[in-house]
């Protein structure tokens, strides 16, 4: 009895634990988010005030309306970095993907001569740091005419993603069992019908967060984007958002309501995505 | 079929390898030889005087250059270790939650979504010394009188980076450890048990050389772009104060765009190369041989 009694206890004792844990892992991950979230809501008096006011007495959008409508305090084009990224980050995915598919396609289905050599090294041209390959880039580009213009950074970004992109769909294709295309292709189908009627239907939904993960790569790189980028004709959000630490004093406000901007295409998209994306990457963790 | 035909593997993998040859292999062959001359952006004829090893020399006898080096090496080692220590903490807490998995699991992917540029601010503001949210809780609780000068002393700005970094990457090893967790099978630690080992022995031999692949996934991912710590250092503390907090990515940006010396930047690039090829390497390897681990006793 005494026994039963003190393990109940032992047992109450490590469920609150656990609780407590949790809650407190959860807590160190979400605040700073939520204190950008805050912050750019408050006026900035209220972010400066000293002692600090930490229950917010007045919340408003201004920090939103002020960055978007045009060229607003602190002379910061917002939606022009916004368009640019948009349109870098649209074009160099779709294109990653496209040359990804056909990689991955090559690893999960071929047997070639020097494979995981080749493998290997393809994830090694993914290593070098971006502020390594920018040196040189930016050279060439200055040199091609191709500084600062979309282009330059489309192309940038699609070598940038392709190794991973390979990686993520060669996974994908490896869970979609080969017999099957093979049954089609003796119905009668060719080798790029099987392709596109069996196999790609399958691996969409891997094929789609290759292309999410890809896309925030884009969305989110900076040490490329910095140096190739000059000027409102093709910089990028994270560029931007050392813009206003640029000015004499920092804008607190306008960053955070900036971040909030940045944060929310990465927030949904990987939302949709996290169940195919952990798929993916762990497919060839157990099979080998 | 007239003449030569390539192999099908061969043409599909023929663009991913033009598109990384042009923009990644042909600009590293160029820095390399550019790291042999003196070049300069200011003076572009300076790209054809070839001056051997001198800008190599001229590294290895910089302290500086060996600082930001020791430094970098020592913001992995410890961002790298306590990330999966973290991260295995974080997948075993959230595998034991009997209610709202789903959620939990969603709010872990959080930091994984901040862009790194985005973490180091984020984390700037937070440890802005006053007007940060960690000093004005310290404050506000007493626990210090005076302003803590997070971002302005040496190492306590080290500190900050490190945590901005761990914040940014536990999840990482977190989610994939969690996705090892779930799909382990159960019967091995029930056999374990029935044996009477004790909770850490089944840890320590059943667990973990289970979950050992799925860290290493976590370890080559994350290995890949270990330079992601420029971000933050550069929004953090742009390598401030007075070159206490510089990384070796920061040393290149700063010593080629503002000191305009190209050819000595290269030569410091290529020892950056060096470092990520091999931290991929080295858990690239390790991953195979926890796989070949696994398959031998699964």
């Amino acid at each position: 009895m005494d026994e039963n009694a003190s393990a109940r206890l032992a047992r109450r004792a490590l469920t609150v634990a656990h609780r407590v844990g949790l809650f407190l892992a959860m807590l160190v991950i979400c605040l700073p988010g939520i204190w950008i979230v805050l912050s750019s809501l408050r006026p900035t008096v209220e972010i400066m005030a000293k002692p600090p006011v930490w229950i917010p007495q007045q919340l408003s959008f201004d920090a939103y309306v002020a960055m978007f409508s045009g060229i607003g305090k602190g002379g910061i084009p917002v939606l022009d970095y916004f368009r640019n990224s948009l349109i870098i980050s649209i074009t160099s995915t779709v294109i990653a993907v496209a040359i990804g598919m056909a990689g991955g396609y090559a690893f999960a289905r071929y047997r070639f001569r020097g494979k995981s050599g080749m493998f290997l090294g393809l994830m090694l041209t993914r290593t070098v740091p971006g502020i390594a390959l920018s040196l040189p880039l930016f050279f060439l580009y200055v040199r091609l005419g191709i500084i600062d213009t979309h282009i330059g950074m489309i192309l940038a970004y699609v070598a940038l993603n392709v190794p991973f992109t390979i990686w993520l769909i060669d996974g994908f294709f490896r869970q979609v069992p080969k017999d099957l295309a093979e049954a089609a292709q003796i119905d009668g189908c060719t080798r790029w019908q099987a392709f596109w009627q069996v196999e790609f239907p399958l691996a969409r939904p891997g094929v789609a967060s290759a292309a999410i993960f890809a896309f925030l790569t884009c969305w989110n790189e900076f040490a490329l984007a910095s140096q190739l980028t000059r000027s409102v004709s093709s910089k990028t959000l994270p560029v931007g958002l050392l813009d206003y630490t640029a000015e004499f004093t920092i804008d607190w406000r306008g960053m955070c309501a900036l971040a909030v901007v940045m944060i929310i295409p990465a927030l949904t998209l990987t939302y949709v995505v996290q169940k195919h994306l952990v798929g993916g990457l762990t497919s060839g963790a157990v099979k080998g | 079929m007239k003449g030569f035909k390539p192999s099908a593997p061969f043409l599909l993998l023929l663009p991913a390898i033009i598109v990384l040859a042009a923009v990644v292999v042909l600009p590293l062959v160029l820095s390399l030889y550019s790291s042999f001359t003196p070049f300069r952006l200011t003076r572009p004829e300076s790209f054809f005087v070839f001056v051997g090893f001198r800008n190599y020399l001229s590294i290895l006898s910089n302290a500086d250059f060996w600082w930001a080096f020791g430094r970098t090496v020592l913001l992995l080692t410890i961002a790298l270790n306590l990330e999966m220590l973290l991260g295995l903490g974080l997948a075993m807490l959230v595998e034991k939650a009997t209610r709202g998995q789903r959620i939990l699991r969603t709010l872990m992917m959080f930091p994984m979504m901040f862009s790194p540029i985005l973490v180091g601010f984020q984390f700037k503001f937070m440890f802005n010394d006053n007007i940060g949210l960690v000093n004005n809780a310290l404050q506000s609780l007493g626990i210090t009188e005076d302003a803590i000068p997070w971002l302005i002393e040496g190492h306590l700005a080290f500190i900050a980076i490190a945590i901005a970094e761990i914040w940014s990457s536990t999840s990482i090893f977190a989610i994939l450890i969690l996705a090892g967790l779930l799909a382990m099978p159960k019967e091995p630690i029930e056999a374990a048990r029935v044996d009477g080992c004790t909770p850490w022995q089944t840890f320590r031999y059943v667990t973990w050389p289970f979950l050992m692949p799925f860290a290493y996934i976590a370890m080559t991912i994350r290995s890949l772009d270990v330079a992601r710590a420029y971000d933050i250092v550069k929004i953090m503390t742009d390598g401030g104060p007075a070159g206490r907090t510089e990384l070796l990515w920061t040393l290149v940006g700063r010593t080629a765009y503002s000191d305009a010396r190209m050819g000595l930047a290269n030569a410091m690039a290529y020892f950056s190369i060096l470092l990520s090829i091999a931290f991929t390497v080295y858990f690239y390897n390790k991953l195979a041989a926890a796989r070949a681990q696994i398959g031998a006793e699964w």
